[in-house]
């Protein structure tokens, strides 16, 4: 087995274990309870990589940007039914604890010590995962984090779009 | 308004009694609201959504999808396969369609016919119900030229040869703005929320929004009332206050997912086995076509051109509706591929973007038997819709024929929506790359704004959950009036059906109940 392969096995059994119901052999079933922490550290880790290109180059504009985002993400996640909820959060918890120890440089290293680059090769690891929660975390996120993004009108800069004002 | 009242601001249990309830305020309810006002009946019209109006309407996407769609737009199939785009808000999926207004199709009725012994001629021809509703809704040919998003839709069936269709739009006074998914801020589009729903309010009903129907009391062949809990400001249904409410007469009219569900939350008998079963989608591909020159698929009328080319194929094959969709914000940054730099690329060309989609026929072929409706442990709904390879097929000759139609178009470079997908160059590139894209789930993106059946209507009680008039086989003071009542999807977007099939449902059952 190489590394990457051994890498991957053991993201896929740690979100096995945390995401699929009852494989709590492996100790490593996270909560299902809201850690606004956890959920801070993991968008705060994973928004500048999946964001890499859109965010503007300037450093406070961009953190400007991902404050924005995140807020929105936290007002949006309470629409969902409490099942997609619960889910979330347990996937926040899972990477903000869990993962990141298995990061690709094969050391204890947190997720926000990747590189912009480690990480969306991470994120793109779970998209080709045989394993479909994998896959599940790779869209539920990709699909929440750029609702978030660009459902915000300080963001269209870039896509020459501004919505039609009536009133 | 005086005959709305809002749920959530109940401080106490609550107890209402009507001649007729009705369950959802879409395509259905709405109907049925100004029928039976109109009729003179005391009419009770339940909402789990909201009752916001044009003012709130602030065209962004932002606003709209976790104040008006189900489960803030991003509702899921169980495994996450597919999205779901459903309203939830005072006047349903009416508030946030695009319009697209389609009488059923022909051969659809035939196969309802042969399969479920459905009549739909002489005294139960649809047409002149259809004629009512597109009286009653201004349903009328789009007479404005089509915006670039549809223009290539359009011009690609031109070019091949191709069949397409000028779309009947239900809107009166549209500035053809393009902002119909997110409610229309000028009450152009005549969705429920701005005709019946109204008309209704002011002929007496009374309107109660924020209200979450959880059950049903039955007894024997008839229920006996209705239980029901308002939501909190995000929806979800609250615990500290209940609502009882009794009525004569009780139409459902909750949606495809929403009613299955309040019928599987009250264990009424189902011996045909069919509830909540056979749910039907459209399942939905989309292709992506970048332009030379700007398509700003945001502006204008967001479908007014469809190509019925491949919906009735002479084969075994399944059929599809190729449409356009419009290209917003959200919707296209969640849809795009991608990560990084590579999705932030696609996004500057926004502008350039053009978007079709096909609509998958499903429901017609043993290979193609829908899904089903269950409740999770909060007994909140959730569908269970496998795809099959016979779908998977389907879903590739569907790609296949929107890069062709795109090409045919102009487009300089086609973006099947599918995770291993890039941009072709050309019709000969665009081909053989999805000849050999691989057809699974997550990797193809599939995607539903429309959901059927769960409650389908059949004349043998052993293939169905309802009759032809919507009425519960077994439970005689229940009638379902809403989408969930199809045998099969439509291959037609689905407002129109509904609104005919509910008005030619009121008449009869006004008749059976002013008789009795």
């Amino acid at each position: 087995m190489d590394r990457r392969q051994f890498i991957l096995s053991g993201i896929a059994l740690a979100a096995a274990a945390s995401l699929g119901a009852g494989l709590s052999i492996y100790g490593w079933r996270q909560s299902l309870n809201a850690d606004d922490n956890n959920r801070n550290l993991v968008l705060s880790a994973i928004l500048p990589a999946l964001l890499y290109g859109a965010l503007p180059r300037d450093a406070s504009l961009a953190a400007m940007e991902l404050e924005r985002t995140k807020a929105a993400v936290n007002d949006f996640l309470l629409f969902l039914p409490l099942r997609q909820q619960q889910e979330l959060h347990q996937l926040f918890n899972l990477l903000a604890n869990r993962i990141s120890q298995l990061g690709l440089t094969g050391h204890l290293t947190q997720l926000a010590d990747l590189s912009i680059q480690q990480r969306l090769v991470l994120l793109d690891s779970w998209r080709d995962s045989y394993l479909g929660v994998l896959q599940q975390a790779y869209h539920g996120l990709r699909e929440l984090l750029y609702g978030a993004y660009y459902g915000q009108p300080e963001h269209w800069q870039a896509l020459a779009y501004t919505a039609p004002r009536f009133r | 308004m005086t005959n709305h009242l809002d749920a959530s601001q109940f401080t106490q249990d609550q107890q209402f009694e009507a001649d007729i309830v009705i369950i959802g305020s879409g395509a259905g309810g709405g109907i049925a609201a100004e029928q039976f006002a109109q009729a003179g009946l005391k009419v009770l019209l339940l909402e789990e959504g909201a009752y916001y109006t044009r003012d709130d309407f602030v065209m962004e996407e932002r606003w709209a999808y976790p104040n008006l769609y189900q489960e803030g737009a991003a509702r899921k199939t169980r495994d996450q396969a597919i999205g779901i785009l459903q309203g939830r808000t005072v006047g349903g999926s009416t508030t946030v369609n695009w319009t697209t207004s389609i009488r059923t199709p022909p051969p659809t009725l035939d196969y309802w016919q042969s399969e479920f012994g459905l009549n739909f001629s002489g005294a139960n021809d649809l047409g002149p119900y259809f004629a009512k509703a597109e009286q009653r809704l201004n349903i009328k040919p789009w007479q404005i030229a089509p915006n670039a998003n549809n223009s290539v839709v359009q011009r690609g069936c031109q070019a091949l040869g191709w069949q397409y269709t000028v779309i009947s739009r239900n809107v009166n006074g549209c500035a053809n703005l393009g902002y119909c998914g997110m409610g229309c801020p000028i009450n152009g589009k005549q969705s429920m929320l701005v005709s019946t729903i109204p008309a209704a309010l002011a002929l007496g009903a009374t309107l109660i929004s924020r209200l979450s129907v959880r059950k049903f009391n039955w007894q024997g062949d008839s229920i006996s009332g209705i239980e029901a809990v308002p939501v909190d400001q995000h929806f979800q249904p609250r615990t500290d206050i209940s609502v009882s409410i009794t009525a004569k007469h009780y139409i459902l009219a909750a949606g495809a997912i929403g009613s299955p569900a309040i019928l599987l939350r009250s264990g009424v008998p189902d011996p045909s086995r069919r509830l909540g079963k056979h749910t039907y989608l459209h399942p939905s591909l989309i292709s992506g076509a970048l332009f030379a020159e700007d398509i700003n698929g945001h502006a204008g009328a967001p479908q007014s051109v469809y190509s019925d080319q491949f919906v009735w194929p002479d084969s075994d094959y399944i059929g599809y509706k190729l449409e356009a969709a419009p290209v917003h914000p959200v919707l296209m940054a969640t849809k795009l591929l991608g990560s990084g730099e590579q999705h932030a690329a696609l996004m500057q060309q926004f502008n350039q973007l053009q978007v079709t989609i096909a609509l998958m026929r499903d429901g017609f072929h043993p290979q193609s038997q829908g899904g089903s409706v269950m409740l999770d442990s909060q007994q909140q709904p959730v569908l269970d819709y496998p795809i099959t390879d016979y779908l998977w097929q389907g879903a590739r000759r569907a790609l296949l024929s929107m890069a062709e139609l795109q090409f045919a178009a102009g487009a300089k470079q086609v973006l099947p929506i599918h995770h291993d997908a890039v941009l072709y160059k050309s019709w000969h590139e665009a081909k053989a790359a999805i000849n050999n894209l691989s057809m699974q789930k997550y990797r193809q993106t599939v995607a539903s704004a429309h959901v059927m059946g769960g409650c389908n209507m059949s004349a043998n009680p052993a293939k169905g959950v309802v009759n032809q008039q919507g009425r519960h086989h077994q439970l005689q003071n229940l009638s379902i009036f809403d989408g969930s009542i199809l045998p099969t999807s439509l291959g037609a977007n689905p407002q129109l059906t509904i609104y005919g099939m509910t008005w030619l449902n009121c008449q009869l059952l006004q008749a059976e109940l002013t008789t009795t």
